[in-house]
């Protein structure tokens, strides 16, 4: 299935799925190597006081509470932006959408086999609620109203990609939005290299979207194959821009930053101090 | 002023004054700064720096939010990373301010500095509830606080307390040497009996800092009957090992720090007791339990627990028994102590035996509402300037650099009449007339906020409270 190197690429999507792939896995490779190796170099070996022991249950339940107590704080106080940033923009949107959509199942498992696990307990969700075919382009309508046949049973009704593309879109629009205000009130927080990622992230689910609802070129209402091959090329051209960029930017918070930050602070609040 | 003080303190005191500059801005002094906290930046604080994804999830847990939305946490920590991106990483050297990436350059941003420094305090509260575990007190006290202070932006008052406790002279002021001295004949009035001073191999050194006699002397005489009472065999010093150690980690002289804890444990060890008890629920208890061993590179030869955690200890032993009255008590928990060290349980299993009207506050234990006050900011008000000045013998006019000064601390006073309320209507909520606390921070905070907001409810230390209710 993939074209040997040399080749040459004859649009966007052969150049992103043959091509500009190796690049952006080796700049992430190289990224993530020197930013933990960063890390690793400015450990310091320290004497630690004795730990406040109290117990295993203490600890399972101060490691829930470590994950858990910043998503109830969060809902509690800024409910607007737990809803559109984790809730739409995360839970329903992007940790969904990247994991289980059928069609990033297959590009995973070809990779990496044994994700085809995913595929095999019917984990996948479709693209849409009620039909598995290519409703948009094909002349035939649903052939019944009743949901799509996954595991999900009636979630489905919610777990399909048109729906979760939408709800992370507007989620992205809403932080989008959040930081233009908040820059406006001179707050420090919002960094330039916000625009960026929040705007990569917008131009990949909806070029995704796009391509996934084989949207016709401009002023036409026929699908062509060069325009879905190239809005799916940008789709995945973006994604890789992103990979790419991990190791440099926010977006590495959810292959280390969150992991470790959480581990750290179990480790520090609720293991050596012993909080409960 | 030259005449008032002996030599010794007035060494200090001058040390302490050539390190002030609420002016200028001193590029060398700021330069060096930077290159000596950024260089022992260690694996959490990169993380703190660098995992930040900006999503201020933290700004509503600050007790300095209501005071001002650029008091967030994140807002505060940000200008750390100003920094740090400027001046340690590659596109941000090169691209500086397209990445958010600058240094200070001028007085202006110095000044604004330290108005951030001065409105945290380091309660911990941000930690919790961030989602990526980042500890914004740790970097706006650890690498923003060393910066302003040594770049000048350091209030007289602390300057001068901690050269006078690093310079261990805080005794040879009479009006101090005359409190504490009045507090242990007191003590010793209370017991019927001499101090058991000076006792090597004793099971129990009860460490009572100069800080502890001047703010709750009725504490310190209730933890020397507690530990009478329970037949402990316990030991302390003639003299106190310091003023409120270390006064220079409030202020960012890690040095200073690691310096006067390393005298203080010297001393401690020398009588080789096999346990410390504090009396300080506020930072003196984290910094000798957790961060000891870190400053000595060695486990030190004792444990050392508060006097909330022996009590309760002492209780569930039956060693200990209290009178159980029905007031309506409650406890608030010192940040430092309780969800910084982990010290929260302990407190509230004394206090139920004390009183069968104990009530916990709507917002205690891990997310107890801090009072405000910790962080240096506590000691930045003109009453307390004044109250200094007086002990140290001098004018108050002397404890100020200039009107800029002046202005930093009114403004700081003002800030904190804010940030206090939230604490304040949580006792009100509670219904309690009586808050026992244990940080002398805590206790001032609360006594202003309760009457700055028309509460009428006495505010007392643990040690005092579970002494007057002693069976």
């Amino acid at each position: 299935m993939v074209e040997p190197l040399g080749g040459q690429p004859t649009d966007i999507y052969s150049f992103a799925v043959y091509y500009f792939f190796w690049v952006a896995l080796a700049i992430f490779a190289f990224g993530a190597v020197y930013r933990i190796a960063k890390l690793l170099l400015r450990w310091r070996h320290v004497v630690k006081a004795e730990p406040r022991r109290r117990g295993a249950g203490s600890a399972i339940v101060g490691l829930i509470r470590t994950f858990l107590d910043p998503v109830i704080f969060s809902a509690k106080t800024k409910p607007y932006d737990f809803l559109a940033g984790l809730v739409a923009l995360h839970l329903l949107g992007v940790i969904p959408l990247i994991f289980l959509l059928a069609h990033h199942v297959a590009f995973f498992a070809y990779w990496f086999p044994p994700y085809r696990l995913v595929a095999k307990w019917g984990l996948w969700i479709p693209l849409s609620m009620t039909t598995s075919a290519l409703e948009i382009t094909s002349p035939i309508y649903p052939a019944s109203t009743s949901f799509t046949n996954t595991v999900w049973g009636p979630l489905v009704v919610v777990l399909n990609g048109d729906l979760l593309a939408l709800l992370a879109i507007l989620g992205v629009a809403f932080k989008i939005g959040m930081k233009v205000l908040e820059q406006a009130h001179g707050l420090q927080h919002v960094r330039w290299s916000d625009y960026f990622s929040l705007g990569l992230l917008l131009f990949i689910l909806v070029t995704g979207y796009a391509a996934a609802r084989h949207h016709p070129p401009v002023g036409s209402e026929t699908v062509d194959v060069a325009t879905y091959r190239t809005l799916l090329g940008l789709h995945i051209l973006g994604a890789e821009v992103l990979l790419a960029i991990t190791p440099f930017s926010k977006f590495w918070h959810f292959v280390f930053g969150y992991w470790y930050g959480k581990l750290h602070e179990w480790y520090d609040v609720r293991l050596q101090k012993g909080l409960v | 002023m030259a005449a008032q003080l002996p030599p010794k303190v007035l060494e200090a005191v001058k040390e302490a004054f050539s390190k002030v500059d609420w002016e200028g801005f001193d590029r060398g002094r700021v330069e060096k700064a930077i290159g000596e906290i950024l260089g022992k930046i260690d694996s959490v604080q990169l993380h703190y720096l660098e995992d930040c994804v900006g999503c201020a999830a933290c700004a509503p847990a600050c007790p300095y939010y209501v005071v001002g939305e650029e008091y967030g946490p994140v807002e505060k920590a940000e200008h750390a990373r100003h920094i740090y991106r400027k001046e340690a990483t590659i596109l941000g050297m090169l691209l500086g301010p397209l990445l958010n990436a600058r240094k200070p350059s001028k007085p202006e941003h110095l000044d604004m500095l330290v108005e951030l420094v001065y409105r945290c305090t380091n309660c911990g509260a941000c930690y919790l509830s961030c989602p990526f575990g980042i500890d914004s007190g740790a970097i706006i006290k650890g690498l923003l606080a060393p910066l302003v202070s040594k770049a000048g932006r350091i209030p007289v008052l602390m300057a001068v307390f901690e050269a006078v406790e690093r310079y261990r002279v805080f005794m040879e002021i009479p009006a101090l040497r005359q409190i504490w001295q009045d507090v242990m004949s007191k003590a010793e009035q209370a017991l019927g009996k001499p101090l058991p001073y000076e006792q090597e191999g004793a099971d129990y050194y009860l460490m009572v800092t100069l800080a502890d006699a001047m703010f709750y002397p009725g504490a310190v005489i209730g933890a020397m009957r507690i530990l009478d009472r329970a037949g402990l065999k316990w030991t302390l010093s003639r003299e106190p090992l310091a003023f409120r150690p270390p006064i220079g980690a409030v202020v960012g002289f890690g040095d200073s720090a690691r310096e006067v804890l390393g005298f203080v444990n010297e001393a401690i060890e020398k009588l080789r007791p096999k346990n410390v008890v504090l009396l300080d629920g506020g930072f003196v208890y984290p910094w000798m339990r957790f961060q000891l061993p870190k400053v000595l590179g060695r486990k030190p030869s004792y444990r050392v627990l508060h006097v909330t955690e022996l009590v309760a200890q002492l209780l569930r032993e039956g060693r200990l028994k209290l009178r159980q009255a029905d007031d309506p008590v409650t406890w608030h928990d010192p940040c430092q102590l309780g969800r910084r060290a982990g010290v929260t349980k302990e407190p509230v299993e004394a206090l139920r035996a004390a009183s069968k009207g104990f009530r916990l506050l709507p917002h205690h234990g891990a997310e107890s509402y801090c009072c405000g006050g910790g962080g240096g900011i506590g000691c930045l008000s003109m009453q307390m300037i004044e109250m200094m000045s007086k002990l140290l013998g001098v004018d108050p006019k002397m404890m100020l650099s200039g009107e800029k000064e002046k202005e930093f601390i009114l403004k700081t006073q003002e800030a904190w009449s804010i940030a206090v309320k939230r604490k304040i209507d949580d006792i009100k909520k509670s219904g309690a007339k009586t808050v026992v606390t244990a940080c002398p921070v805590c206790l001032h905070s609360i006594e202003g906020g309760a009457k700055l907001y028309g509460l009428d409810i006495r505010v007392v230390h643990f040690a005092e409270y579970i002494a007057e209710r002693l069976a």
